[in-house]
């Protein structure tokens, strides 16, 4: 079949288009589409407080949705992301309230503990060649479970002022610096993908397993690693969110921490990193979180009659994903004829 | 859209943004706000709208979380108060992660109650009016344990382990069981069943392991009451005392047919319309009254009982009469006893 | 009997038994025929969500609006029996016609869009999970027609109950399709490796396109025995099925990736996992730790099952 030979485009335009086409860029897109336009049409959108709040709970979102991340690569998936973020949390609200520790100990002992977790789920993965959807199914009722049974189900409410500082803190009226710390877990794991051995050994592992491990990849050790960064960052969005309530609450993610998984796929997913493992976008998972916090603050406020908001939600989201699709095809179209 | 409605909204949202968004807006408008979709808050949307009507108010408007999820909640009150909303009857999504919430309305001056649930002490609620759960419980048990001859097992069903509410219940039942002495002895407790299909599972699968072996039943939650009526009507069975809570039909239906001995109703009508009442004068310039007969719950010292009633087949046809005749009586000295008012 | 040891969900049935075994010599009372009868009537519910989810997990995807379409079609199956005294026999008809809708409408986007599954699903479940709250303001519809609730409620004899005759007939059904049908193999042709597939002819839209309604049909039976069971139109149904209905599914045997699913295994799924929550009631296990032990339990169960195939590995 003959197909029509492109034009001799430059180097430079070409590389152009590659970025033009590429997912992030249409997720940027969506992102300061809808953002412009419930800035227009949402009344009380832009109000500093609004926006606060929304610049809050991106970060929270992006780091749960980057803790999913580094599991997807693997291949697998982790249903008990949630589980893991509210026992970390309530593990530092121990420490703090009972243990007297400061604050910076306590925090990193959860997220300690959410490493340990993490590495529990890799380990039982790799040594029983079980399903990581089953594990974690099962890790899920036996984290939470156990968080259960050691706490009663009580909350820890006397925590020390400073734990919530950071997330009190407003820079120029509208932006939350817990912002910083997203980004911040966010480029670190950009840094991973992009320029370190380990990083390059996880993308391995994830595409092919059986043929990184015959090119030398520790396959079942880098898996390891990867559920045990997972808890960790899946620790970081606990305390995100504990230091926005100033608590240490056990329903924080819901029964089991279920609440956090929907949000979990949605940022890798719309932002391009593939189920079956072995590609990343961390720009993506980070675009696709804002976009999915940006719609939802967005219709909460368009007064849709508070029982359709979940419909809107749907539609958007569907609208966005064909929205970009469009796109792609356009811009391809444009190419082969040019 | 044109150039002017543009240009208008432009204008009209900069002087909403100049303006402080609580004090620009001189009439009240109240947001009530419960934890999530669920059929027991139905009653508060007529209630704001015939407190909107009796007491004149700018609003007070309905609004309900998409999902029965603490973040949810917690956006949905941040979204209303950017939209004007000064005034705020919200029932916690927790006792303890709401408070930040309302700590940030209150930093804007907007009044907040804790309505039909309370907020963990210290918060910055104004009070909190609501059923003390843990009380009901303890009535319902009590009347249960009557109802048996004072003697007989019991078993509990009730709502998630992570709803504070459901701990304070569970406590209530016990403490109930032991005031009886020996002769009641509470045999099972189900948590964790506040959904259709975990209810209809665990309760069945109780009831064809013990039900020869079970006196009586208490539910401290929405639909294990619906699923356990459900169940013994369809058992047929009229031996196994129980007391439920709230006032869905299919309970009030057996109530009235012999499978359920009583409920224990609360009162979210009454809830809402005083609440919006209260708003409205706290905005006027009333404060609470510190030395008020407030009642200590375990989660509060300022706690205003909207009322609880048990309903039995006597009763349950005019059950609705009953409840407005509590929040009449409540109202009428409500202003003079709980709120000083310039 | 040396081919039967063979069949992949031997070890479930093997771990099932011995269950049923250990919880009966412990409480005899565990196979009452009041009991049997409870554990049928869940087992039967669970059986069609699960087989609703392996349908698209064996063309390699997942179906993530199941409950929410489970959920519209309960509400609207009791909202047209109470608001329009619609006849059951069309009310169901018109439940199934809504199921077969909302897994075309997926089925199309994702087939024809180029858009994943994943994605459209989602998007879907929270239109229709909207759509429900929309029309229903979160209160349930109470006029259940009484045949429904007497077919929720009944057995055919014994410890038999009603609702394992649908169950029963669909899993047959899916059984067949899978096995014998055309379709069937394509859809597992396609889930196995979608450019073999196309190359050998197989229509990639068709079979998905196919899967995805199948998986609506299938939600759509769920959802209305959900509501004779429960006797009336919860806006919740559907709410809590997205995880079991993957957990039957894989313990059964299914590759998430595509293209081998197991009936039978699934159903030992179900049993085991329905058997394991049974039995903390029974043992009336301490509200406490009941999480902590499903999870304890399930993970072995898995385990169990997971030794004896590797053991069956390395003795090959």
């Amino acid at each position: 079949m003959a197909g029509t030979e492109p034009s001799t485009i430059g180097a430079r335009e070409s590389r152009l288009i590659g970025v033009l086409m590429s997912a992030d860029v249409g997720l940027l897109i969506l992102i300061v589409a809808f953002f412009a336009a419930f800035w227009m049409f949402a009344p009380g959108f832009n109000s500093p407080f609004n926006l606060f709040g929304l610049s809050r709970f991106t970060a929270i979102n992006i780091v749960i949705g980057l803790s999913m991340m580094v599991v997807i690569v693997t291949g697998g998936l982790d249903l008990s992301v949630g589980a893991m973020g509210v026992t970390a949390v309530m593990l530092a609200g121990w420490l703090m309230e009972v243990g007297g520790l400061p604050v910076p100990f306590a925090v990193a002992g959860g997220v300690a503990l959410g490493a340990g977790l993490g590495a529990l789920n890799g380990l039982v993965i790799v040594r029983t060649g079980v399903h990581s959807f089953i594990v974690t199914l099962a890790t899920m009722s036996i984290y939470f479970g156990a968080m259960i049974v050691v706490t009663h189900a009580e909350s820890f409410r006397n925590l020390p002022a400073d734990f919530s500082t950071l997330a009190k803190l407003r820079w120029f009226g509208f932006v939350s610096p817990t912002l910083l710390v997203a980004g911040g877990a966010a480029l670190g794991l950009f840094v991973l993908y992009r320029f370190t051995a380990l990083g390059r050994r996880m993308l391995a592992a994830g595409a092919n397993p059986r043929a990184a491990e015959m090119s030398g990849v520790p396959v079942r050790r880098v898996v390891t690693l990867c559920h045990m960064l997972g808890g960790a960052l899946a620790a970081l969005a606990g305390m995100l969110l504990a230091m926005r309530t100033g608590a240490a609450i056990p329903s924080m993610a819901g029964n089991l921490g279920q609440d956090w998984l929907l949000p979990a796929f949605l940022g890798p997913v719309l932002g391009g990193t593939a189920l079956t493992g072995g590609r990343v976008s961390v720009l993506g998972t980070v675009l696709g979180a804002t976009l999915v916090t940006v719609l939802t603050s967005g219709l909460l406020l368009l007064q849709v009659g508070e029982f359709w908001v979940q419909f809107f939600l749907g539609a958007l989201l569907l609208g966005a994903v064909l929205l970009e699709r469009a796109r792609i095809l356009l811009l391809g179209a444009r190419r082969l004829v040019a | 859209m044109n150039v002017h409605r543009t240009t208008g909204i432009a204008i009209s949202l900069a002087m909403a943004v100049a303006a402080s968004v609580a004090l620009a807006d001189q009439t009240t408008k109240v947001a009530l706000v419960p934890g999530g979709p669920h059929p027991y808050f139905a009653a508060w949307e007529q209630a704001g709208k015939d407190a909107m009507r009796d007491f004149h108010l700018g609003a007070a408007d309905y609004k309900v979380p998409p999902k029965w999820e603490l973040s949810q909640q917690n956006q949905l009150i941040e979204s209303l108060a950017a939209q004007g909303y000064n005034g705020f009857l919200i029932f916690p999504g927790d006792p303890v992660g709401t408070r930040s919430t309302v700590e940030e309305l209150a930093d804007m001056k907007v009044p907040v109650i804790a309505l039909a649930g309370c907020l963990q002490d210290p918060s910055k609620a104004e009070f909190c009016l609501g059923t003390d759960t843990g009380n009901s419980a303890y009535i319902g048990t009590k009347k249960l344990i009557e109802l048996m001859g004072g003697k007989g097992k019991i078993a509990h069903f009730t709502g998630f382990l992570v709803d504070p509410n459901t701990k304070l219940r569970m406590d209530a039942v016990e403490k109930a069981v032991k005031e009886a002495g020996g002769g009641v002895t509470l045999i099972q407790t189900i948590a964790d069943i506040d959904a259709p299909e975990p209810a209809q599972e665990k309760i069945n699968a109780f009831l064809a392991a013990q039900g020869a072996n079970v006196d009586g039943i208490v539910t401290t939650a929405w639909i294990p009451a619906v699923t356990a009526a459900t169940t013994l009507r369809k058992i047929g069975d009229k031996r196994i005392k129980m007391v439920g809570i709230d006032h869905d039909e299919v309970v009030l239906a057996a109530v009235k047919d012999g499978f359920v001995n009583g409920t224990m109703l609360q009162n979210p009508y009454g809830q809402g319309y005083i609440g919006a009442f209260a708003i409205d004068r706290l905005r006027s310039g009333c404060t609470p009254k510190p030395d008020a007969p407030w009642k200590t719950t375990a989660q509060t010292t300022h706690f205003i009982d909207s009322g609880t009633a048990y309903v039995d087949k006597a009763t349950v046809d005019t059950y609705i009469d009953q409840m407005r005749a509590v929040t009449k009586s409540i109202m009428a000295d409500f202003a003079a006893k709980y709120l000083v008012c310039k | 009997m040396k081919a039967l040891l063979r069949q992949d969900w031997f070890g479930l049935a093997a771990l099932a038994a011995a269950a049923i075994a250990a919880i009966t010599a412990i409480r005899p009372d565990f196979l009452s025929p009041f009991n049997v009868f409870v554990l049928l009537g869940t087992v039967s519910l669970a059986l069609v969500i699960a087989l609703g989810q392996m349908v698209v997990i064996a063309i390699g995807q997942m179906n993530l609006a199941l409950g929410a379409i489970g959920g519209v079609v309960a509400v609207a199956f009791a909202g047209m029996m109470q608001v329009w005294s619609i006849p059951v026999p069309l009310a169901v008809a018109g439940g199934l016609l809504i199921g077969a809708a909302c897994g075309l409408a997926t089925g199309v986007l994702t087939a024809r869009a180029g858009l994943s599954a994943f994605v459209v699903t989602l998007a879907a479940l929270s239109m229709f999970k909207g759509i429900n709250l929309g029309i229903t303001k979160a209160q349930p519809f109470y006029g259940v027609a009484a045949g429904v609730k007497a077919f929720g409620a009944g057995s055919v004899a014994g410890p038999v109950p009603w609702v394992l005759v649908p169950a029963v007939l669909v899993a047959v059904a899916v059984a067949v399709l899978l096995a014998r049908l055309p379709l069937g193999r394509q859809i597992l042709a396609v889930g196995g490796n979608s450019h073999a597939a196309e190359l050998s002819g197989i229509g990639i839209a068709r079979a998905t396109i196919a899967a995805h309604v199948i998986s609506g049909l299938l939600a759509a039976v769920a959802g209305m025995l959900a509501v004779a069971r429960l006797a009336i139109g919860q806006p919740t149904i559907g709410d809590d099925w997205l995880i079991p209905s993957f957990a039957a599914p894989v313990i059964g045997g299914a590759a998430l990736a595509g293209g081998y699913v197991s009936v039978t295994g699934t159903a030992f799924g179900v049993l085991i996992v329905a058997l394991i929550t049974q039995a903390l009631v029974l043992f009336a296990v301490d509200p406490y730790y009941v999480q902590l032990l499903l999870g304890l339990l399930i993970l072995g169960a898995v385990g169990l099952n997971r030794l004896r195939e590797v053991r069956r590995e390395r003795a090959a």
